[in-house]
């Protein structure tokens, strides 16, 4: 291109420069940004713990129950996580405004919490965790919520007596 | 005496900027390059603009988990840059090591080293991110002048 064509074009489009950061940056559908985790369809396999290169990702039994971390600083946005999840529990958005101040280098964390509870069944301490989607497949909205509370001992005697029937 | 302020507002409008690369992949490195050097994204927009020698720099920007070979290199070149300076790191390799992490062969976080004042996680970050981390860490230079 000669310096007039070029002229010309810069007249007509205007430069080639992002406006970021006077003007929002355009950025892909697909961008692997930023995790977030949802606690309320997450199973607890804990896979996404397993195969996270970067160990960012660090599951935690407390009082409250399964404390899920995964620390931004560390985790190289490979989008593993995302893959292996059997429920879409954890994934990345688009938001890659990441950059912090050291001040805030330790809290650049998506937390979540899977709460403890009571098994309704046997009264055991049990973690709220997803029915497995596998595990569940025709059941109904009820029998689900009901399958949900159970600890993984009385899952299994639910499941056989729901065969049984 | 009045010269000072005078020298002061000059003095905080173009920072220089200036890169170590301590044992990076070299991603982060060609997102920094390609921040500043094409059009496209182009950081001469906030003043700034790369140097080749660390005695003229005012930013510097840090990526990879600085590896052991590296780190006396690196501490020399750093101690060269006149203060008041302003640290980036870039990648989340000297953030915590990133991918890199307790490797027997790096010596991340680079804080324990450096003292790090802005951090820009990605890997590697995108140019957009990290404008972003430039753009906060001339607020702090100015401060700092
Ligand atoms: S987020 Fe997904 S992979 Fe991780 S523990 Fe929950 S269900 Fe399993
Ligand atoms: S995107 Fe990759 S590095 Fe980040 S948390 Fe998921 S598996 Fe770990
Ligand atoms: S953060 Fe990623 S891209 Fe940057 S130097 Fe480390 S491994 Fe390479």
């Amino acid at each position: 291109m000669n310096f007039l064509q070029l002229f010309a074009h810069n007249l007509t489009q205007g430069p080639f420069t992002d406006p970021f950061p006077f003007q929002p940056a355009p950025t892909a559908k697909r961008f692997r940004g930023k995790i977030e985790f949802d606690p309320e369809t997450c199973e607890g396999c804990r896979k996404c713990e397993k195969v996270c290169p970067a160990g960012a990702i660090r599951f935690t039994k407390t009082d409250k129950g399964l404390e899920f971390d995964c620390w931004h600083d560390s985790c190289v946005f490979c989008g593993n996580c995302e893959f292996h999840c059997p429920t879409n529990a954890i994934h990345q958005t688009q938001d890659w405004h990441l950059a912090h101040v050291q001040q805030d280098k330790y809290s650049m964390v998506a937390h979540g919490v899977i709460p403890s509870h009571e098994c309704p069944s046997c009264g055991k301490p049990a973690l709220f965790t997803a029915a497995p989607a596998n595990k569940v497949k025709g059941f109904s909205e009820a029998e689900i919520a009901e399958f949900r509370a159970l600890c993984p001992k009385c899952r299994g005697k639910y499941l056989r007596d729901r065969k049984s029937r | 005496m009045n010269m000072i302020p005078d020298f002061k507002s000059i003095a905080t409008k173009s920072p220089w900027i200036y890169r170590i690369n301590a044992g990076s992949c070299n991603g982060c490195d060609v997102e920094m390059a390609t921040t500043a050097l094409i059009p496209r994204y182009d950081i001469e927009r906030l003043g700034c603009q790369y140097c080749g020698s660390p005695r003229h720099a005012d930013i510097v920007l840090i990526s990879g988990p600085l590896t052991t070979k590296v780190m006396q290199a690196a501490l020399v070149v750093f101690n060269e840059i006149p203060d008041p300076k302003v640290t980036v790191a870039v990648g989340v390799c000297p953030i915590s090591g990133g991918i890199f992490r307790e490797s027997y062969s790096v010596k991340a976080p680079i804080d324990q080293y450096f003292p790090v004042d802005v951090n820009v996680p990605g890997c590697p970050p995108r140019p957009q991110a990290i404008i972003e981390g430039v753009a906060k860490a001339i607020e702090i230079w100015r401060e700092r002048m």
